[in-house]
């Protein structure tokens, strides 16, 4: 078997994996998944570097992202070139988009180092937003927020109303179908999503870019694939190429990393996806792949003023970032409702890198990415929304799959003593309270063992001056946690008549509620 | 025999005597000790109690006829685990599903739509793995199965309801009996709102009404209410072991209103104290004095 055929097989092995994990992200209704869905997150060094340095904290996977340190140490980035799912999309997008030339100038394999070191840097001055521009954390979280929910509801659109069409045999393969997709590729609820536009245009922006160039995200911008060039511009995988060279130029324009150009002979260690494609094309056998140490060739590494450049530009952001002053706890952060077991909200922060693990698993659909509730560097960060999904009580699957530890991963037990808001009854719009019309809705779904929300008989009279009791409900903020059941099941719609804000929840010092 | 039993038959007699066209059912009746209209059982197996609640009803080929489609309707509304009491006991609605196959039931399908994630309270509660487990055919709820359906109700003019209780051969109702914030109990009646879809926290505004108005048009052949565990108090979901008391019971009965207004004294209160069990009564619905009935109760 050719080297290449071997590469394709794993490549798509890897990208059936990710897929495979990712449709298991999803409850069953028991506390775990039974999968470990977060496993390319967490093999993510990118994650481990940046998360390192903005919450001085390891993340879970760190022992995972460590081995795929020293792979890439020895190996080069055979993570691109052979497992990365997101860099699968690109070899196949830029197989749809047929062969085209480099049209960037040369330098612009430096533009990647720039985005990585501005990321860095924001890191260490404590602001991750690494998680918008990571590879696998794009991926995840344009799948999840975007691309499945899409497809999904295309699909379930199709076979209704294929379904209803007066034909016969159609209506029952319809169904068939529905059934076999529900089992395979659907979520149990169409899932839904605020920003779903704007995370799916992302990643077709960063997938259609292969129609300017191949791999174009991978040569130019992505800022895992500089971490790993870095890593490996003295690996021990190199590129020769022997006498009978006839500089045909046909490796120069297979190359998938842009490692090798004009000349046959100049490669980058750094560049390389160790993909082995110009090895299989070369017409004259010259191109060999061997185990030697030694320097990597030529490294597209930005020079000393970029960098500095780029750094400052990164530590330059923090604050340019932060003068918003809806970052203060209880400013604007009344919407601000974070998964249980969320840090406090710099440390959340600082850890969370957006990939949307927690949103694709959210039982209810009820974690919706952020968009400027939370000032810009809370983008696509994950918040409750309570009329679309309630925090299911004893669910703790969020922090079950948080690759970075932003949710804590709860016990049942444990969740039980964790508060994520508090809810407030709406006295003009509450029906008992307002219109002295019985409803409770809110007190018969409270979860909490002794509910929070209870009733008192109150006396109403109405126009005609008939008098009547009805029971009226109270929130007994104490015992509130916040979930939001009772704000997704009030019969008042559009703004319910009971809502809950972050006020008081306990993973906050300031935003504090009761003595 | 006591002199009362003695009594009951006597006039029973006299009464069929009078009317020929029953002296064969009559006949029968002679024969066999009279079918209670409630069987209220006691015991430490769930699975036996529900069993004999059934034979003492006159056994399960009373309800279930061979290649019936049969409904078991549980309330798995909550994501609640079974000793916290706030869905049905899976092992009563295993047994009623084994029986139903027993009187060869052709299919048995258990569902309920939820309040809570419907994965977690069928999982949780115990009650997807014992029904599939006795045979049943459990799914979720789905959407588009809900037909409105003309009630011409005290409260409910028209509602959705689930396709698939409407077109059932045979229903059987296994509710469990819960405290409720606003209808004071949920029991039998009121588990029909698992088949209620759309919006239907709206009924909250005339609970009663609509709970009876459902009722109506949802007859059950038999209606089995677990009284296991009760929840004292929290409910209808529950959460706390101490507010559930366990009674190791169950009560069987063919008329909502009677097994209903009975649930009621587990709670130390009367029927007629339900506003539902009252307007079930007074709309015909069926009986709630319990000094009229025929109970018989077991110990297992």
């Amino acid at each position: 078997m050719r080297i290449t055929t071997a590469r394709w097989l794993v490549q798509i092995a890897f990208l059936l994996l990710f897929l495979f994990l990712f449709i298991q992200t999803e409850s069953k209704g028991d506390d775990t998944l039974g999968y470990p869905v977060r496993l390319f997150l967490d093999f993510d060094p990118l994650v481990l570097l940046s998360t390192l340095l903005s919450s001085r904290g390891l993340v879970p996977g760190f022992l995972l992202s460590l081995s795929a340190v020293v792979a890439t140490v020895f190996l080069g980035r055979v993570f691109c070139g052979w497992i990365c799912p997101l860099g699968t999309i690109h070899n196949l997008a830029g197989i749809a988009a047929g062969r085209r030339k480099p049209v960037l100038p040369p330098g612009a394999r430096k533009w990647k180092y720039w985005i990585l070191f501005f990321l860095l840097s924001s890191s260490l001055f404590t602001m991750q937003v690494t998680g918008i521009l990571d590879p696998l954390c794009l991926l995840v979280r344009s799948l999840a927020l975007s691309v499945h929910p899409a497809f999904q509801n295309g699909f379930a659109a199709l076979f209704r109303t294929a379904g209803d069409w007066p034909v016969p045999v159609l209506p029952a393969l319809a169904e068939g179908l529905h059934d076999l997709f529900r089992k395979l590729f659907f979520s149990f609820r169409e899932p839904r999503f605020f920003q779903a536009v704007f995370t799916g245009l992302l990643f077709g922006i960063v997938v259609g870019l292969n129609f300017v160039e191949k791999r174009f995200w991978c040569r130019y911008l992505c800022p895992l694939g500089a971490l790993l060039g870095l890593l490996s511009r003295k690996a021990f995988l190199k590129r020769s190429v022997s006498e009978g060279c006839t500089d045909c130029g046909v490796c120069g324009r297979a190359c998938q990393g842009r490692a090798t150009g004009g000349d046959a002979r100049e490669w980058a260690s750094s560049e390389c996806l160790a993909c082995f494609d110009c090895d299989d094309l070369c017409p004259s056998g010259s191109v060999r792949f061997g185990f030697r140490p030694g320097k990597g060739g030529r490294s597209f590494l930005p020079g000393r003023r970029s960098v500095l450049a780029s750094l400052l530009a990164g530590a330059a952001a923090v604050p340019f970032f932060r003068v918003f002053p809806g970052s203060r706890a209880g400013v604007l952060s009344g919407k601000l409702i974070r998964p249980p077991g969320s840090l406090d909200e710099a440390d959340f922060l600082a850890r969370c890198v957006r990939c949307g693990e927690c949103m694709k698993v959210c039982i209810t659909n009820g974690l919706q990415p952020a968009f400027l509730e939370g000032g810009l560097e809370a983008l696509w960060t994950p918040v409750l929304v309570p009329s679309v999904g309630y925090c299911e009580y004893r669910c703790t699957l969020c922090g079950r799959v948080c690759p970075t530890g932003a949710i804590k991963p709860l016990s049942p037990g444990e969740k039980e003593s964790v508060r994520i808001g508090t809810a407030f009854i709406d006295f003009g719009r509450c029906l008992p309270h307002a219109f002295g019309i019985p409803c409770l809705v809110c007190q018969e779904v409270c979860p909490t063992a002794m509910k929070a929300v209870w009733f008192e008989k109150g006396i109403v009279t109405d126009r005609e001056g008939g008098v009547r009791t009805v029971k009226k409900p109270y929130v007994d903020p104490a015992r509130c946690v916040g979930c939001g059941t009772c704000e997704h099941n009030c019969p008042v719609r559009g703004e319910p008549a009971i809502r809950v804000v972050s006020t008081g929840e306990s993973r906050s010092k300031e935003n504090r509620l009761l003595l | 025999m006591d002199r009362r039993d003695f009594l009951k038959k006597t006039l029973c007699a006299a009464a069929a005597a009078s009317c020929p066209g029953t002296l064969l059912s009559l006949a029968e009746g002679w024969a066999a000790p009279p079918v209670p209209d409630l069987a209220v059982v006691r015991g430490p197996s769930p699975e036996a109690i529900t069993r004999a609640a059934v034979d003492a009803l006159g056994g399960i080929r009373r309800f279930v006829s061979a290649g019936d489609v049969v409904v078991v309707k549980p309330n798995i509304g909550w994501d609640r685990t079974p000793e916290y009491g706030a869905n049905t006991h899976p092992a009563v609605v295993a047994a009623l599903v084994t029986l139903c196959f027993e009187a060869g039931a052709g299919k048995v399908k258990v569902f309920d739509r939820p309040v809570n994630d419907p994965r977690r309270c069928y999982r949780q509660s115990g009650i997807a793995g014992a029904a599939e487990a006795a045979g049943a055919e459990v799914r979720y709820v789905d959407e588009r199965k809900f037909k409105t359906v003309k009630l011409d109700g005290l409260a409910l003019k028209d509602w959705p309801l689930y396709e698939e209780i409407l077109e059932a051969d045979r229903v059987i109702n296994v509710p469990v009996a819960k405290t409720h914030g606003l209808s004071t109990l949920t029991l039998g009646m009121k588990n029909w709102m698992g088949v209620m879809g759309g919006g239907r926290w709206l009924i909250h505004q005339r609970v009663h009404e609509s709970i009876v108005d459902v009722a109506r048009r949802v007859k059950p052949v038999l209606t089995v209410l677990d009284a296991v565990r009760i929840l004292t108090a929290n409910g209808p979901q529950g959460g706390r072991l101490e507010d559930v008391k366990v009674l190791d019971t169950v009560v069987a009965g063919t008329d909502p209103v009677s097994v209903d207004s009975f649930g009621a004294t587990l709670f130390g209160i009367r029927g007629r104290d339900l506003e539902s069990v009252r307007i079930g009564h007074e709309t015909g619905l069926g009986n709630m004095n319990l000094d009229t009935l025929n109970i018989r109760r077991i110990e297992r």
